[in-house]
């Protein structure tokens, strides 16, 4: 329960905070849900259900406050605890960081973000799941560039996949005693049924992930967004979907995944060679990033519908890694931007000659993205690509096209905007907040690259247990 | 019964203290008789629990009593600043409500038909009178003539399907009608079903369903805000419980015939509601669109009356106390012109305006952890299992609404530095707290 209260807490705070202590306050209060975590991560046993906080009655139609977490959901919260810090600190030297709102929201949706992970009763998670949204809204409509259409596409995509969901949830619970976790797994669905409840959840997850058709919100909502916005979005709040994927939508209706599987794959391989082909022709550096985006998660997401032990353990380091990799890419976007003025990569150049450490900073992140040996990607989307391949060859062979469209599309992001000489640049090095991101991130690159078993020991056991729920 | 008699007692009071044309004595002895006449009844219900032979009021009604009183009372502190522009009247407004909501209560505790046809009369006749109280406007005349016509020409429906019941069956008490319906469903005349027709469609008409629905937009926008609040929250809730014991008690044997009627009504009433409002630029008509969809849901819990009415109730807690809070922050904002475009920047500025807007609205819209999600939840819950496809269109009409109160969301929370910081006085901002604490809280009614 402290999850919830200490973020939400944090919110309330913040609105009271003098002005010019905001994002100092902001920082050191982001850290308290992350030693939290820790203190959770300590006493957890590998395979576990570890209670939160329960009250196990009915509560209002068949809704229990259930909350609990396993391996996977106790590594998403330490990733979204982390994150918050990170995201406070690139922040910190820019005009967002002064502001209490921006604050207040962004740890109620902390708030929101720990109640989907650990929500342990599908009602709650749905809560939880549109309760991230409204921060997350109002972050964008308050402090984004003012493109209002863009965010209402936005908001009403979202909503009609969880209305969706929400009806899934409703039909499932015409077989099971009540909306907790453990009674609607043990629904029993004909291989119809199955397939259309998973349909439902499907299209709310395709809609955040994005997945293929569904993924045109994406684009324009991230150059709209304010660098901080964009990193929640892409950093956890889509992250979201892809949990719900794993913990929800394929072990409440496992009947259905025979029928489901392939569609996913296929759409996520779309996704994949779509997602890097536009990333190629793009100007708009953000533009590049999301687009990116959705050739990396849709590897990710075909890889959850595979859905053996190896397949959910991979998803989770490429699911970190991509965290890590938005962080850094939006912050090197935003330096980019801050400092060039246009979000045009032809209209830069010359950069790397000013800023040597920013540079340095931005090749790495580059490295990681593209997924070389050593960083966390390359471990992550080899395991993938194996599983895929597993499935079906030739769809492996497709969805292998990532690392030549990764490499292509970001170095290309990197030569034309940091290489070259321009007389007369004026361009600032890095500030000391935004080289201790880079520095972290590149270190954890490097570190979950090196050892991705710390990721995969803790999620193996719970990956098993969800792999034989299903084939039950 | 006690609240009826105190509510009605204390509006005979008010109405003749309306000659001392002090606002703020009339407001106390208002809300006090409507305190009073809900806890006597609470208290009678709780520790006497005596039984009365046409008005009843029990376990399974109390709760609406309350609801109906509550929203009442923090009405008429709402519009204390429309009263007090207007001294002169304040006597006739109050009472007229109250003479009005003790309608209602008979409404939500009939037994019988007679009671029930009293009661609506009672509920109906203030509310004519109320639509045209501002009188030297011209809508509001027009939203007073056409309610009053329409409104007769329902009650005319009503009533012969009444007699054409009453033909059949020879009694006016609504369980025993219940009994024979479902003992002789297959003996009954059809003149049995024509008085079934015509009730429903009186029924229909008072809720504003299709197709008895044109009358609410121009009703609605024509009168005075508080008045249209009234009836789009506590009228909305009366008439919606009314029709659902009336049907669920009266006509069980003969379901088959109604709810095909009702599902049809409720299916359209959603989507006119729903695309009417898209390209509303005025604040109360858009109101009166969005009722009509949301009393097509609240319907639902018509056709699942062997569910009780749970579901009903929380929905209504929801939609209700949002109504108050949006109208309240319009009658804030604006009160003649009532364009849209003139709350922009107005919760940006006004804190406690903002978060009880984004709370309502996003209540409205159904989208948790608001009570109107709870009950909007509960309502399609409850009616998934007969009615599968209905729900799903009720869900994908959901995801319209999001649409536009999103868009009422943005102009409310506009960045604009210029907007106007509004004073708020005790009463308004009592309201918007407690609306703000019934949006949050309000699905733990259940629990009282």
């Amino acid at each position: 329960m402290e999850l919830l209260i200490i973020p939400f807490a944090l919110g309330l705070i913040s609105f009271i905070v003098p002005k010019n202590n905001i994002r100092f306050f902001g920082l050191i209060g982001s850290l308290v849900p992350a030693v939290l975590t820790v203190f959770h991560l300590s006493g957890y046993t590998p395979g576990t259900l570890t209670e939160v906080f329960s009250i196990k009655e009915d509560i209002i139609f068949g809704l229990t406050f259930t909350m609990h977490y396993d391996g996977i959901a106790l590594l998403m919260m330490l990733l979204t605890a982390f994150s918050f810090p990170l995201i406070f600190l690139s922040n910190y030297n820019r005009e967002l960081s002064s502001s209490p709102l921006f604050h207040a929201l962004a740890f109620f949706m902390q708030t929101g973000l720990f109640g989907v992970f650990i929500a342990g009763d599908g009602v709650l998670f749905y809560i939880f799941w549109e309760f991230t949204l409204i921060p997350i809204f109002l972050i964008l409509y308050w402090f984004g560039n003012g493109n209002y259409t863009t965010l209402v596409k936005f908001f009403i995509y979202t909503m009609v996949g969880s209305l969706a969901m929400l009806l899934s949830l409703i039909w499932l619970k015409q077989y099971a005693v009540s909306f907790a976790y453990g009674d609607l797994i043990a629904a029993q669905l004909s291989e119809k049924e199955g397939f259309w409840i998973m349909a439902g959840f499907m299209l709310a997850f395709a809609i955040k992930i994005p997945v293929f058709p569904f993924h045109t919100w994406q684009p324009n909502t991230y150059s709209t967004a304010p660098m901080a916005g964009t990193m929640l979005l892409s950093a956890l709040m889509l992250k979201m979907a892809l949990y719900g994927m794993i913990k929800w939508m394929i072990p409440l209706a496992p009947e259905g995944l025979a029928n489901m599987k392939w569609i996913v794959v296929v759409l996520g391989i779309i996704g994949i060679i779509y997602g890097g082909i536009i990333a190629i022709k793009q100007t708009d550096i953000k533009k590049i990033f999301a687009y990116a985006s959705i050739s990396h998660l849709g590897l990710i997401a075909a890889g959850i519908m595979i859905f053996s032990q190896n397949a959910i353990s991979a998803s989770m380091i490429q699911i970190i890694n991509h965290s890590i990799l938005s962080i850094g890419l939006f912050l090197v976007a935003e330096v980019l931007i801050s400092r060039t003025g246009t979000q045009d990569i032809t209209q830069m150049g010359g950069i790397a000659e000013k800023a040597p450490k920013f540079a340095f900073w931005f090749m790495i992140i580059t490295f990681a993205s593209v997924s070389i040996p050593f960083s966390a990607g390359f471990i992550g989307e080899f395991l993938l690509l194996r599983e895929i391949s597993q499935f079906k060859l030739s769809l492996g062979i497709l969805a292998a096209s990532t690392l030549v469209f990764g490499a292509i599309y970001m170095i290309r992001a990197y030569q034309l905007s940091m290489s070259g000489h321009k007389e007369n640049l004026q361009f600032a090095d890095l500030t000391w907040n935004e080289w201790v991101v880079f520095c972290i991130l590149g270190v954890l690159a490097l570190i979950f690259g090196l050892a991705p078993y710390l990721i995969g020991d803790m999620v193996k056991e719970s990956a098993l247990q969800l792999t034989y729920i299903v084939a039950n | 019964m006690e609240a009826i008699v105190i509510i009605f007692i204390s509006a005979l009071i008010s109405l003749f203290l309306g000659i001392l044309k002090k606002p703020t004595l009339v407001m106390v002895v208002s809300i006090a008789g409507l305190a009073i006449g809900a806890i006597v009844q609470n208290y009678e219900w709780y520790f006497l629990n005596e039984k009365y032979q046409l008005l009843d009021f029990n376990d399974s009604n109390i709760q609406f009593l309350n609801l109906a009183v509550t929203l009442t009372g923090i009405i008429i502190l709402s519009g204390y600043k429309h009263f007090m522009d207007e001294p002169a009247t304040i006597g006739d407004f109050s009472a007229l409500m109250l003479f009005s909501l003790s309608g209602g209560l008979c409404l939500i505790g009939f037994k019988d038909l007679f009671m029930f046809f009293l009661g609506l009369e009672i509920l109906s006749i203030p509310l004519y009178v109320l639509a045209g109280s501002k009188k030297k406007s011209a809508s509001s005349s027009e939203a007073a003539l056409k309610y009053f016509y329409l409104g007769s020409f329902a009650t005319a429906l009503l009533l012969f399907g009444i007699a054409l019941v009453y033909g059949t069956v020879g009694t006016f008490n609504i369980e025993k009608i219940g009994f024979i319906s479902m003992l002789f469903t297959d003996q009954l005349p059809s003149m049995f079903f024509v008085g079934v027709l015509f009730m429903l469609a009186a029924m229909l008409f008072k809720v504003g369903a299709f197709p008895f629905h044109f009358w609410v937009a121009d009703v609605y926008q024509g009168s005075p805000s508080v008045f249209m609040t009234y009836m789009s929250s506590v009228v909305k809730l009366i008439g919606i419980y009314a029709f659902y014991r009336l049907f669920g008690m009266m006509f069980p044997g003969v379901e088959t015939f109604w709810t095909t009627l009702i599902v049809i009504a409720i299916f359209v009433s959603m989507f006119i509601g729903n695309l009417s409002a898209l390209n509303q630029d005025t604040f109360k008509r858009l109101m009166a669109f969005s009722s009509i969809t949301n009393g097509a849901y609240a319907l639902m819990t018509v056709l699942t009356y062997k569910s009780g009415s749970d579901a009903l109730l929380v929905y209504m807690v929801g939609y209700g106390f949002s109504v108050v809070a949006l109208m309240t922050i319009n009658m804030l904002v604006n009160d003649n012109d009532d364009k849209l475009s003139s709350l922009a920047g107005i919760g940006y500025k006004n804190p406690l305006i903002g978060v009880v807007g984004i709370v309502a609205l996003l209540s409205v819209a159904g989208i948790p952890p608001m009570t109107g999600f709870f009950g909007k939840a509960m309502v399609f819950y409850q009616a998934f299992e007969e009615n599968m496809w209905l729900v799903s269109f009720a869900l994908l009409n959901s995801a319209i609404g999001v649409y536009i109160y999103l868009k009422i969301t943005m102009t409310l929370m506009k960045k604009d530095d210029n907007a106007a910081v509004i004073s708020l006085n005790w009463s308004q901002q009592l309201v918007l707290s407690i609306s703000l604490l019934a949006l949050l809280f309000g699905w733990t009614i259940l629990y009282f």
